[in-house]
């Protein structure tokens, strides 16, 4: 186990317009699950890599424990890691694959095989370690390619969108094998993912990265219920979250907010600061669950479509001229074409600057 | 009207046979007009007759012959020194130039590339003068290394394995470098035997295309003790008589047989490789 920690690091590829990470400064603690999600091209992966020492650096260091790596070899750095695709050597045996870096190391025969056992049974591939890995289900593979950095027993462990590859079912159960093989070894972990979902499951921290920059780091609940930027609040979450154009405007009861047609009032925590802003836009964000079927509605659509998922049912309706959803209990939610009364849970909101996309 | 399954696959079996005598019939010729002699020989080619290709008194002059006058376990002793050569060269060689070509970046890699690629478009025989001169200025005429040492240096062979090296996954070298390994331990531990099969194609090639070479020995080596086999056959005669046509085709035969049996051995990996070239290139 050890602490990483990235100074003011930069990455610019030769011909590149712009920087593809840019002053990226980030610090993990030792045994800490650390998540890096965002979209494609973000710069993650990138990130991963210059940590792994498969990736220069263009500015900044790279320090791990109290050794800085970034001009160091890979194999000198005491990290291990698991690709997207696997990256198993097709021609080598499970056991062969999982022993390939100790037998480079001049490690003794007998420890190699302890290793390659030990981190077999933990992982339940005993029985594959003579088999080669076209042989194997995707999972097996996937379970193979975590022995391989099991059994060096490094310091950090890497992880580049190792789940993507598999089906959805499959990738429920890895993540859980994942976090349980966290809990057990209480390795330093940094995990790159676009998934929000494994994000949010797996990590003690999420760090949101957008165009090369940290867009917010913060634990999976903070990120959920308090979104810094419109990115993240759009970003995290599953439906996505909704966005309406508002107005701050003032009412009869104080501060308000000008949705379409109906005048609803200020969350009270968030009143103070839109005071400052009254008749000026703001963009306000919703998440589908925090529309509410009430007796006493403050908003009546019209249902567009209405998706079954089980326990719920999805409602896609538009309202201010903005496609929206909402979660609603299926007993609860209307058919398609049918008016639905809802209601906005005001104090779980978010609002954001329409020109900055910051909170407010 | 609906065609029977049965009569579908015996048309298809027809057309397959009648194409199989086209390429087949020049070579049964060559093989039974061998076990001939040599007033025999062009009796029943005009008109055709099917004892053309079928020796009805067959005998082994011509090989008795060819085995007494011409050294011709020396000559396929060459021939397969320079092929087995030849083929071992041109893979390490190839193999690294396509491996430093696609994973190593450097300045003007594109441009060794199309360079080396253009030289695909220079006929053989315009070569020959200024390959004779290079040759014979390093003080190899007259030796098997002279023979196979223009032609190690395969640009068809860098475009194969170059192609072959492109479709192996990145993360493997990634990985191996996390495990420990270097570039010459990725190259030879990780990157070679994943890319066997291309290496098994661009082989037998240049073992057929040195075994069958021609007039690059008969231009450099005059010396009938490091002739090879091709060479050999087409000397065998003296230049003042005629040709005796029944022992050319028994030093033909005896010159193919060894590549009939290599290609029956590894003819799986000579076809994938084929395919696999020409599906990706």
């Amino acid at each position: 186990m050890a602490d990483v920690s990235l100074k003011h690091v930069g990455k610019t590829y030769e011909n590149a317009s712009a920087n593809t990470i840019e002053d990226l400064s980030l610090d993990i603690r030792s045994g800490e699950f650390v998540v890096l999600v965002g979209p494609s091209g973000c710069g993650k992966s990138t990130t991963l890599r210059m940590i792994a020492g498969l990736e220069e650096l263009s500015d900044g260091q790279i320090w791990i424990g109290d050794r800085r790596v970034d001009e160091l070899e890979p194999r000198e750095r005491d990290i291990a890691m698991v690709f997207q695709n696997y990256a198993l050597y097709p021609h080598m045996t499970v056991a062969q694959n999982m022993s390939f870096g100790l037998r480079l190391a001049g490690m003794e025969k007998v420890e190699i095989r302890r290793r390659v056992e030990a981190a077999a049974e933990v992982l339940d591939i005993g029985v594959l370690l003579d088999r080669r890995p076209r042989q194997l289900s995707g999972g097996q593979r996937q379970r193979v390619a975590m022995g391989r950095a099991m059994v060096r027993d490094p310091a950090v462990f890497l992880f580049d969108e190792p789940l993507s590859n598999l089906d959805a079912k499959l990738r429920g159960q890895m993540r859980a094998e994942i976090r349980r093989l966290h809990k057990r070894l209480k390795a330093t972990t940094i995990y790159v993912t676009h998934d929000q979902v494994e994000a949010m499951t797996l990590a003690d921290r999420v760090v949101v990265l957008h165009r090369g920059k940290i867009e917010q780091q913060g634990t999976p609940q903070e990120l959920y219920e308090r979104p810094a930027t419109r990115f993240v609040a759009g970003f995290i979450g599953s439906p996505t979250m909704n966005f309406l154009p508002a107005e701050v405007v003032m009412s009869d009861d104080g501060v308000a907010l000008k949705l379409d047609e109906a005048i609803l009032p200020a969350p009270a925590a968030k009143a103070e600061g839109l005071a400052k802003r009254l008749g000026q836009p703001v963009e306000i964000g919703v998440r589908p669950e925090h529309f509410v079927v009430d007796a006493a509605p403050a908003l009546t659509v019209t249902v567009d479509m209405a998706e079954l998922l089980g326990p719920t049912t999805l409602v896609h309706f538009t309202f201010a001229g903005v496609a929206c959803s909402a979660m609603l209990p299926p007993e609860h939610a209307s058919g398609e074409g049918e008016q639905q009364k809802l209601r906005i849970a005001f104090d779980r909101i978010s609002i954001f600057d329409p020109a900055t996309g910051r909170a407010l | 009207m609906k065609t029977h399954p049965l009569q579908r696959a015996l048309f298809v079996a027809l057309v397959i046979a009648l194409i199989l005598c086209c390429f087949l019939a020049p070579y049964a010729w060559i093989v039974s007009s061998s076990f001939k002699n040599q007033l025999t020989l062009f009796n029943d080619v005009t008109p055709l007759s099917w004892k053309a290709f079928f020796p009805v008194e067959g005998t082994l002059e011509n090989y008795r012959t060819l085995f007494e006058r011409t050294n011709v376990l020396r000559a396929l002793l060459n021939t397969a020194i320079v092929a087995g050569g030849q083929v071992a060269l041109t893979l390490l060689l190839c193999a690294m130039a396509a491996y430093s070509l696609t994973r190593i970046r450097f300045p003007g890699a594109k441009i060794v590339f199309v360079m080396i690629l253009l030289t695909f478009l220079l006929p053989i025989e315009a070569l020959m003068v200024p390959l004779y001169q290079v040759v014979s200025g390093l003080g190899l005429s007259n030796t098997l290394l002279g023979i196979m040492i223009p032609w190690i240096a395969s640009p068809f062979g860098l475009f194969l394995l170059k192609q072959a090296f492109e479709e192996l996954p990145v993360e493997l070298e990634d990985a191996a470098r996390i495990d420990g390994a270097g570039h010459v331990r990725i190259f030879f531990s990780i990157v070679l035997p994943n890319v066997k099969v291309p290496m098994l194609t661009l082989g037998l090639i240049t073992f057929l295309f040195s075994w069958n070479s021609f007039l690059w020995p008969l231009v450099i080596v005059q010396d009938p003790a490091h002739q090879v086999i091709q060479v050999a056959i087409a000397q065998q005669g003296s230049p003042t008589q005629l040709p005796n046509w029944g022992e050319t085709f028994a030093g033909a035969t005896v010159a193919t047989l060894p590549l009939i049996l290599l290609f029956l051995l590894l003819q799986k990996y000579f076809t994938q490789g084929m395919t696999t070239s020409g599906i990706k290139g």
